[in-house]
This record gives structure tokens, sequence and C-alpha cells, in this order.
């Protein structure tokens, strides 16, 4: 399986054409992507925990349409970067803790749009309740550890040292 | 080339730079998401919002850029063979040039009385024609700042794009 992603003609492209719109912008696009969305679920977070509550918690929703596109950015450019290095990446310890947090902090933001967001009761009162300063908190911590996690992958040999691993990073 | 003990240090210590690369990720996520959201909203997205209420979250911003700003510093003096590497690197004078340029913008928005106006827009208002102006050039100016920041690594690549 692996090996039939990083032999597509696709994954070969993204590796190893001499195109700036190769390796190099599908990167650069995914940090426009994590800005945007490590950005905007602080956001979110900063105001659950007390930041800026002049911003309507209603219209805290309306920000997920953003994220939506920057986590876009990030799946596609995100599948590309996996493709083009699909062996490496897929025995990854830091690339697969970023994995996991990345599905972690996307389950919370749903929750917070769809159940907390919705809960019109104590949003329309502009009361943050104990669950969603519980949320916020784990949002940030999901997000972060994913950020930490993704840069980490580029340093696989300083990271299987601190797990006494030897071999698996390029 | 004599080496700083900046250049030893960070060249015997493989964790230093990736933490300076963490913290550097971290306050461009926190410009991003809070100037990006702002521009937004100036443009007209989320008008329920008013202006005034992202103000509280501005230092936040500021604090991202200042992490940024002492981390890129730790970049540039602390790579070897030197700092050449980045001062002569494309796309970091371009990058420095998206820097500044939206240095400037935001300067002329705050100098032009802009800023105070902008804060005055109300939920529901419109943010005046000149704010929408200033909100999409910094927009665009730090996606390309992400841009150049990412493609550094790639000069080359970039080099070739432009026929250089």
């Amino acid at each position: 399986m692996l090996d039939y992603l990083q032999n597509l003609a696709l994954a070969n492209w993204v590796r190893s054409s001499p195109s700036l719109f190769a390796y190099s912008s599908v990167l650069a696009a995914h940090a426009v992507g994590l800005g945007i969305v490590v950005g905007l679920n602080t956001l979110v977070a900063l105001r659950l925990l007390g930041v800026a509550p002049g911003i309507p918690l209603t219209a805290l929703r309306q920000l997920y349409g953003v994220i939506w596109v920057g986590f876009g950015i990030n799946l596609v450019s995100g599948l590309l970067l996996f493709i083009a290095e699909a062996h490496t990446m897929a025995t990854m310890a830091a690339f697969l803790v970023k994995m996991l947090f990345v599905v972690f902090g996307m389950i919370v933001a749903e929750l917070l749009k769809h159940f907390y967001f919705t809960d019109v009761a104590s949003v329309q009162a502009g009361v943050v309740t104990r669950v969603g300063r519980n949320l916020a908190i784990i949002s940030l911590v999901c997000w972060y550890i994913a950020l930490i996690a993704g840069r980490l992958t580029a340093y696989p040999d300083m990271v299987n040292g601190w797990l006494h691993l030897t071999g698996g990073g390029s | 080339m004599q080496q700083t003990a900046l250049q030893i240090y960070v060249s015997s210590n493989d964790w230093v730079w990736a933490l300076w690369q963490i913290i550097h990720f971290v306050g461009m996520s926190l410009v991003v998401g809070i100037v990006g959201t702002l521009d937004l909203r100036i443009l007209g997205l989320f008008k329920n919002i008013p202006i005034a209420a992202f103000r509280p979250l501005v230092p936040w911003a500021v604090v991202g850029f200042v992490c940024n700003l002492v981390t890129g510093i730790f970049f540039v003096a602390g790579k070897l063979p030197g700092p050449s590497y980045y001062t002569e690197n494309l796309s970091f004078r371009l990058k420095m040039l998206f820097v500044l340029l939206a240095a400037g913008n935001l300067i002329i928005f705050q100098l032009t009385g802009l800023e105070r106006r902008v804060y005055a827009t109300a939920a529901g208002g419109n943010a005046p024609a000149t704010a929408k102006a200033v909100a999409a050039f910094s927009l665009v100016a730090w996606m390309l700042i992400i841009f150049f920041g990412r493609i550094m690594q790639y000069n080359d690549t970039l080099l070739m794009f432009l026929g250089l």
C-alpha cells in the first residue's frame, strides 16, 4: 500500500519535480493552512477562556467555515506530502502523534460547533459554561501538540534518539 | 570562519533549533489567526461582531510577532556557515520585504486615524472602504510572508522558477 502510494506518478511529481509548484509550494500551502486552523481555533479558545468578551459567543460559530477552509488546504497538501514520502512518514513517531491530535482537535472543534455553540440558552446569554472552558483547554492542548509533533517530523533522528529508537526517519 | 558562541551552541544542541522553529510556528499561528480574522471582519465577514471586540486579542498577536522577531533573529545569527545563508536568500529577502510592507500598512492604518474609525464599527456595520483595502493588503502580505518563509529552504527552486 505504501509502495503503491509512493510510486504514483503524482507522488513522484511532488517529491522530485523541480517545479516551484511541487514539494516546496505544497509545503508552503501546508504552513498557511496550519496558521489558519491553529490560529482560529486558538482565537475561539481564547474567547471561551475570557479574552475578548465583547465577541458574541453566537458569532464564533461562523469562524468554523474559515477553519474548514484551512483544514481543506491541509488535508489536500498533507495527502500530497504524505504520498511523496509514504514509507518515511507512516513509520515516523512524530507524524503518527500529529495525526492523532489533529483528529482529536477536529473532533473537539466539531463538538464546539455542533453542540456547544448551538446550546442556545447559555450561549445566547453570553455565559461560558464549564463545559465550554474545558473544551477550549482541550482544543488548545490538541492543536499545540499537533503543531509541535508536526514540526518535529523535520527532525526524525533527534526524535528517535529521545525514544531510544534507531532507524525510522530519513 | 570564526564561529560565534551562539553558532557553536546551536550546532552542538540539535533541540535548540527545533525549539525555536516550534516557537516560530506558534507565533505565526497567533499572528495569522488574530490579524487574519480581524482582516476578514473588516472585509465584511462575521458582521455580527463589533470590530472593537477584537481589541483585547491584539496584544496576543503582538506577543506572537515578538516571538517570531526574536526567534527569527536567532535563526539568522545562529545559522552555520553564517547569516549570509539568509541574507543572500531571495525568499528570505522577499519575506522581509513583505514584513516591512505589512508594518507600513499597519502604520498607515494607525496614523491616518483609520484604526479609530474601524474600531467604531458596530455589530452589523461596514468598515470604511479604505480600511477594506488595508485589510486585503494585510491578508495577502501575511500569506506571502508564510509562503516565502517556508520556501526559503528551496531557494534554488524559486530562482529557477523566476529564471534567475
